[in-house]
């Protein structure tokens, strides 16, 4: 029997789901694997359990919580799906924010008419399998996981800098040209694919285990940054690992 | 240095390619070990010798070093027994009876059963490090009378972990061998020994020139033993180890293996004690 | 050893010449300020005054990554990947990087010899060219000079504007076969080029200091600054470690096993699959890598495994330098030494 797949979202903006549909060339072969259950940006049907449950976006209310909550009640395996659903992406730099003056700021005079949390990943709150990280997620790495989910393997998790990805292609390191690349603690998996058209990494892949924070701190001041230049640029995405 | 012109060219081609064997027999052990007897293409031998590996793949998931726990003196096939730990390991415990695996090896260095022939032989193994020390104690109870005494010391955390269940009650009815069991914690049906491995080596009576020693067991497990074997006053040069490490392409070209200056999976998985002492990564 | 006159100006045509027996690679500029080799196809971009390119010659013989095997999963059926040995000219190398062939060479045919890198690398030809040491070069420090021919079958060394032409072999001699520009040189002009960078010691006295400094606080102290983003190993042309990774196609059915290189600097590479990671701490990572340049394989070799290129610090994020690892650790190990001994080694 097929396994059944479901996608969800929280608090992001929907473009992990887009990314998926983007697939132009490996749709059908993906879906001939696959029962779609529950995928909002394409279809509408629900059903009780899944065996692959997507989850995009991250938690940043009371209501989410409950929904996750009952998301992973319901699923076998649970994948989160981008920057916001793994690392809490840009959604958490409210955390590093007074949020009474977040909650001004974004529903003005009706802020006590939403609750809020800080942003946090879907980890913070239930057991999280499996990962495929980016902003928006990476396609390649969506596809080496689905393959593995399939097979029974369990997929890469790229616990190395993007540097390295950026040598193998040979690219031309942008720090050594000045310019500020968060690819010394960022997570491969995407190919350095923007040091690659040489655009700096911004970190949205969030950072390798064990990051040394202070060492790249000082890279970057070296670069002309000030420390708290530094932190913020480390925090664009993952705010809520680097706190100040 | 060597160079290109000490080889004859062209160079055999064929390292990393495994040759796909049959799985003949299959059965789960425990919850997490499974054991397999595979046969090589037309029942050839494997040609190993105790404590040697083989880095076993699925296609399209990956490959891993197992020890070969069957002994070279039982042929026309040989055996494993495999732990899930890993992503290879899962899906290999999906496999059965009449699946395909891939083979490639033997390789490294095992234990020299010829240093070996005419000592008694004192056997520590923890956990699945009982595993290549099987393919050394089926080498010596088939050619039983080359060998002194064999002793065999087990321990696993619960008895629900002890492998080869059928070939324990044999060695502890055999008088040729002096086999000793513990677990770190018993239960309600366990009568036999509860602690730790190295609690049943100060009551043991050895001939101390004459005995030589091979012990196998989780990273943790190692200090504790040859800590225990030294207040037994056997000399470092008669214990053999083999070491466990993430021997990626098996025939020392990956780097992943290295201890210090060494490459486990050349110079090992089986070492001299002496030979490791000095390296401050191995234990 | 025949040498010839090569004016700046010929050596087009002499690259115009060469490409009609071979496939031709040579540096050239890649990015702003970066340079790598690349197959020729006009002579006028190929860059003689480079300092280093980003990755050696290594990639060439033992590519970034490469397909091993290809398989049916259906069929349980593999096949080796196919590899032509093919005839290629490296045009413009340095005698580091040379070296650097050389030392690999010596790990891919140790033990047991390996096929792919073997059948890339038999047919090469090597034609060097000296080059100015820059602030990174510390070659003459492990024993290379920027002269160094060992290896090459052509061997460029400029003086002033043009070039001297040394013939090294056969090979070399057949490669200028109806090349006509060349005139023979009477008198070698001999000259010494400086190395700003250097190690405080004799690379024989090296392995000395390593025997005593595997506990120094300077491991600690690089530590702390680095990130462990793997570049020095990825770019060192002698390092030459890999992972192996199956990847299958959409249809689950068929699939390829490929390599890729891999480092001992990043934090998976000696983790077995039960999570025990052997080699857990930056510290360990960065001694181990140093140890393997100048320690393990140089007690077996009895030359240095590092050829002093100097890529690792030139392109390393953080600005650590391995001249500055190992005279510190030379400097701890004279420390003990007067400590122990009340003499300054």
């Amino acid at each position: 029997m097929k396994p059944k797949v479901a996608f969800f979202d929280f608090t992001g903006c929907e473009g992990c789901q887009l990314n998926k549909l983007n697939f132009e060339n490996e749709l059908l072969d993906l879906l001939a694997h696959v029962d779609l259950v529950e995928f909002r940006e394409a279809m509408d049907e629900t059903s009780d359990e899944y065996d692959i449950t997507f989850v995009e976006g991250s938690i940043s209310s009371p209501s989410c919580v409950e929904r996750i909550h009952d998301i992973r009640r319901r699923s076998k395996i649970l994948v989160a799906l981008g920057a916001c659903a793994v690392n809490g992406g840009i959604n958490a730099m409210k955390n590093i924010q007074p949020i009474e003056q977040v909650r001004e700021t974004v529903y003005g005079q009706d802020k006590y008419r939403f609750a809020t949390l800080p942003a946090m990943p879907i980890s913070a709150i239930v057991a999280v399998d499996y990962e495929v990280r980016g902003c928006p997620m990476s396609q390649p790495d969506f596809l080496q996981l689905f393959k593995a989910l399939v097979m029974g393997k369990t997929p890469p998790t790229y616990n190395y800098a993007v540097c390295v990805e950026c040598k193998l292609e040979e690219n031309e390191c942008l720090l050594t040209k000045g310019q500020i690349c968060l690819g010394p603690v960022t997570r491969a998996g995407c190919q350095a694919i923007c040091p690659g058209v040489g655009q700096a990494c911004i970190g949205c892949r969030g950072f390798v285990e064990g990051m040394n924070r202070e060492a790249m701190v000082e890279i970057l001041t070296e670069k002309g940054l000030s420390v708290d230049e530094a932190v913020k640029r480390l925090q664009l995405f993952n705010a809520y690992e680097v706190a100040v | 240095m060597k160079h290109l012109h000490d080889i004859t060219l062209p160079a055999e081609r064929g390292l990393y390619l495994p040759t796909m064997c049959k799985i003949v027999e299959a059965k789960e052990l425990t919850k997490l070990e499974k054991w397999y007897r595979v046969e090589l293409p037309g029942g050839q031998d494997l040609g190993h010798t105790p404590g040697q590996f083989v880095e076993v793949s699925v296609l399209g998931v990956g490959e891993a070093p197992i020890s070969v726990s069957s002994s070279p003196t039982r042929q026309g096939s040989f055996e494993l027994c495999i732990r899930k730990v890993g992503m290879l390991t899962s899906v290999l415990r999906t496999l059965d009876t009449g699946d395909t695996i891939g083979i490639r090896g033997p390789f490294g260095h095992g234990f020299n059963v010829n240093e070996f022939r005419g000592k008694d032989v004192l056997i520590v193994g923890g956990g699945i490090g009982i595993v290549p020390l099987r393919s050394l104690i089926h080498y010596i109870l088939d050619r039983r009378a080359e060998f002194g005494r064999l002793i065999i010391l087990y321990g696993t955390k619960s008895p629900a972990e002890l492998l080869y269940r059928e070939e324990l009650a044999e060695w502890t009815a055999r008088d040729d061998v002096e086999f000793h069991v513990t677990v770190d914690h018993g239960n309600a049906d366990w009568t036999g020994n509860v602690g730790v491995i190295t609690t049943l080596i100060p009551a043991l009576q050895l001939d101390l020139p004459n005995t030589i020693a091979a012990v196998t067991g989780p990273p943790v497990m190692y200090k504790f033993v040859l800590m225990a074997l030294k207040s037994k006053r056997l000399p470092d040069e008669q214990v053999f180890v083999s070491l466990e490490r993430r021997m990626k392409c098996g025939v020392g070209k990956c780097g992943h293996c290295q201890i210090n200056g060494k490459y486990c999976c050349q110079d090992g998985p089986v070492f001299r004690y002496t030979d490791i002492k000095p390296l401050e990564e191995a234990l | 050893m025949e040498c010839y006159h090569l004016a700046q100006k010929a050596v087009p045509d002499l690259l115009e010449h060469l490409k009609k027996i071979a496939p031709v690679y040579a540096p050239h500029q890649k990015g702003e300020k970066s340079y790598s080799f690349e197959r020729v196809t006009h002579a006028s971009e190929v860059v003689l005054d480079y300092n280093r390119t980003m990755l050696s010659l290594k990639k060439f013989f033992l590519p970034p990554t490469e397909r091993l095997l290809q398989y049916s999963i259906q069929k349980q059926n593999v096949v080796e990947e196919e590899i032509k040995p093919e005839k290629r000219i490296f045009f413009g190398v340095h005698s580091y990087d040379m070296q650097a062939v050389l030392r690999l060479d010596h790990n891919m045919i140790e033990g047991h010899p390996e096929p792919n890198y073997i059948l890339r690398r038999q047919d090469a030809i090597f034609i060097g060219i000296s080059f100015e040491p820059d602030d990174y070069h510390f070659s003459r420090s492990v024993g290379i000079r920027v002269e160094e021919m060992e290896g090459f079958d052509l061997f460029l060394n400029k003086v002033d504007t043009n070039y001297y032409l040394f013939i090294l072999n056969k090979e070399g001699s057949d490669l200028l076969k109806g090349f006509q520009k060349l005139k023979a040189v009477k008198d070698i002009v001999r000259f010494e080029r400086n190395f700003k960078n250097k190690l405080k010691y004799h690379y024989n006295r090296i392995p000395e200091v390593f025997q005593h400094v595997y506990h120094s606080e300077v491991w600690q102290k690089v530590a702390e600054r680095c990130v462990g983003c793997g570049t020095c190993n990825l770019m060192c042309p002698t390092c030459y470690c890999f992972d192996v990774m199956d990847d299958v196609a959409l249809d689950v059915k068929s699939g390829e096993r490929r390599r890729q290189w891999d480092g001992c600097m990043l934090t998976p590479f000696a983790e077995v699959a039960g999570g025990e990671n052997f080699r857990d701490k930056y510290e360990q990572r960065t001694r181990h890598r140093v140890y393997r340049k100048f320690k393990y394989i140089t007690d077996q070799e009895g030359v240095p495994w590092c050829v002093g290129c100097g890529r690792c610090t030139a392109f390393c994020p953080a600005g650590i330098s391995l001249t500055d690892i190992v005279n510190n650790l030379i400097q701890d190990y004279e420390n003990q030494q007067y400590a122990k001994t009340g003499v300054v080694a």
